[in-house]
């Protein structure tokens, strides 16, 4: 392999890395809580942020660049750091949105936070460094390895596995328990849950900052690595590939979920680079836009259920004799779309 | 003996396990309840009807916290429950099930069912963290009931097929058999024979009256009135958000403001 490629592969793992997790936490709230929480990658962007600044150092005056609680912290605090920023981040919003309102409002409201936090942090220069965004995070542990260039990177594409194992193990605890359940039931129909005692808001709040946390820890993961952040990167549009993405993969299934993080940010969009440049600069990126958007149409309207669609949990009870081991009856979503 | 017939021999139980006091809903000027005060007594099947628009179906999503109330009481077991939100009266005891059926569609008839008691050691972050051996013991004997309740109500066929793929009426069935999953003292039905068919709505009754025999309290609206006339007894009159007559359907056959009510 070329110096070049094992350059672009690296990256490009790193990336599908982090896509992966974004999706799981996404998941989490959208898939199996039914939170449409179209701020998703103001989560992301808190963790990066936190890790950022708290790997940078404190800041110097006359820099060129301006932040706010600058440290020097070792790795893995600064990721651990950037997922608390990002639960707490969600914590507030999730007050806001998910406590009185109903679920179409609440993803407006999220929508309205995504807005408000990007004009914020392009407007506030002394918070992030404005629209130029913090650059030359030094990369974790990269003079105590003391690797290549490219070797380095490879180590990264490890780390960042690693960091995604636990993820899973820890999601997995959660959506494979009576908690996961809950969370299903609240995605399913929030008045029925309530009225078999489920604490509807409670249960909307832990999954939200849970997903919260793992959006954190993914803007962590991939600030470390790609040593820049600015608020081009994370613009509003960015929650909807990750949308598109779990749409595509299948939602409240993990598996699915990665699936859909390889499929649409990394190989559809990555795929795209590849294309010859046709027509004026810029008219490849705004047609990935739409080729975002048509993929969402395209699984919403002929595919809706997604690659992996969330498998039927089967239960063995004692001492009856059951069917419904084969291939399971159709969901009428007709029927059933008032209460969902 | 159950819990629930136990209670039924003490002096206590004399008094309504449910008591509805003044209780009023105004959207705007329009007043929905109009100040109802009403007896649920135990171990009996309560029937409350009315035309369209009485006001019956607010008046139970009131005593269930769906709804808050603009006025008035609910004391379930002495407590007053008037204004909690629904978590928490479903806390108290009180089950229901709604207009519109409310079962999660994404899941199977036995998920369903697990998922209905309240309290459960999995069903908190540290509980689902501390990992499967801290709260398998506890599903095993869920699911031993879940086993017992599709058994009773026949539904063993159905018990891995996902509740959305289910007809209307075994939806409706879902929704009763979840609510006896957790153990309540009394159950609210709204309409639990709309849309659903002859044959599975004779079931239902059937199931309803063995409910009764068990020593379970029910408040029902029903618009079907051979029904309530074969399961109910006290029936409640409800007519523009307040309590015409109250009584046998004997009683509230004769009564000519009922009459007036149904034939306006």
């Amino acid at each position: 392999m070329s110096l070049a490629w094992s350059f672009y592969l690296s990256t490009v793992l790193v990336y599908l890395g982090v896509d992966v997790m974004a999706c799981w936490g996404l998941n989490l709230q959208y898939g199996y809580t039914g939170i449409l929480n179209f701020s998703f990658i103001i989560y992301q962007s808190a963790g990066a942020y936190t890790a950022a600044v708290l790997t940078l150092g404190p800041a110097t005056a006359g820099s060129f660049q301006q932040y706010i609680g600058g440290a020097n912290l070792p790795f893995p605090l600064p990721v651990i750091a950037g997922g608390i920023a990002g639960g707490l981040l969600s914590a507030v919003a999730g007050v806001i949105a998910l406590r009185r309102l109903r679920s179409d409002y609440q993803a407006m409201v999220f929508l309205v936070i995504s807005l408000i936090a990007t004009a914020v942090v392009t407007s506030d220069v002394g918070l992030f460094n404005g629209p130029a965004g913090l650059s030359i995070i030094p990369q974790p542990l990269s003079t105590a390895l003391n690797l290549s260039l490219v070797g380095y990177r490879w180590f990264y594409v490890g780390l960042t596995a690693v960091i995604c194992l636990i993820v899973y193990a820890f999601l997995r605890l959660i959506t494979s328990a009576p908690l996961g359940r809950s969370f299903r039931a609240v995605r399913d129909h929030e008045q029925g849950a309530a009225a078999l005692g489920k604490n509807v808001t409670g249960l909307r709040m832990t999954s939200f900052v849970i997903g919260g946390v793992i959006a954190g820890i993914s803007g962590a993961v991939l600030v470390e690595f790609i040593s820049a952040w600015s608020p081009g990167g994370w613009l509003y549009q960015e929650t909807f590939v990750l949308f598109t993405a779990l749409i595509v993969g299948g939602t409240a299934n993990n598996a699915g979920a990665a699936l859909g993080a390889l499929l649409v940010p990394v190989a559809f969009l990555e795929g795209s680079r590849f294309l010859p440049q046709f027509g004026p600069p810029g008219l490849i990126d705004a047609l990935q836009w739409v080729a975002v958007g048509l993929l969402t149409l395209i699984f919403v309207w002929f595919w809706p259920r997604g690659v992996l669609p969330e498998r039927r949990r089967i239960i063995k009870l004692p001492g009856l004799q059951q069917a419904g081991t084969g291939r399971p009856r159709p969901v009428d979503y007709e029927k059933t779309a008032e209460t969902r | 003996m159950t819990s629930v017939q136990r209670q039924l021999t003490t002096p206590a139980a004399q008094a309504a396990l449910l008591r509805v006091d003044d209780l009023a809903k105004s959207y705007g000027g329009v007043h929905a309840v109009a100040g109802v005060s009403f007896d649920v007594p135990r171990g009996r099947i309560t029937g409350l009807i009315g035309p369209n628009g009485a006001g019956k179906s607010t008046a139970l999503g009131m005593i269930a916290g769906a709804i808050k109330p603009s006025q008035g009481s609910v004391l379930l077991n002495g407590t007053n429950v008037a204004g909690w939100p629904s978590h928490k009266i479903a806390r108290r005891g009180l089950a229901r099930t709604f207009q519109q059926s409310s079962d999660f569609a994404g899941m199977t008839v036995t998920e369903n069912l697990l998922t209905a008691r309240y309290g459960q050691r999995g069903d908190t972050l540290r509980g689902a963290l501390l990992g499967r051996r801290y709260w398998r013991a506890e599903q095993e004997s869920l699911t031993a009931r879940a086993a017992d309740v599709i058994a009773r109500f026949d539904m063993a066929r159905m018990a891995n097929e996902l509740a959305g793929s289910l007809s209307g009426g075994q939806r409706r069935l879902l929704e009763i058999m979840r609510a006896l999953m957790t153990e309540p003292e009394i159950l609210l039905l709204d309409e639990p024979m709309a849309g659903v068919n002859p044959a599975l709505g004779e079931r239902i009754e059937d199931y309803l009256l063995q409910l009764k025999q068990d020593g379970l309290t029910m408040l029902m609206v029903e618009h079907e009135m051979a029904v309530v006339e074969r399961l109910c007894d006290p029936v409640i009159v409800m007519a523009q958000g307040e309590i015409l007559a109250e009584g046998t359907m004997e009683q509230i056959r004769s009564d000519q403001r009922v009459l007036d009510a149904y034939l306006n």
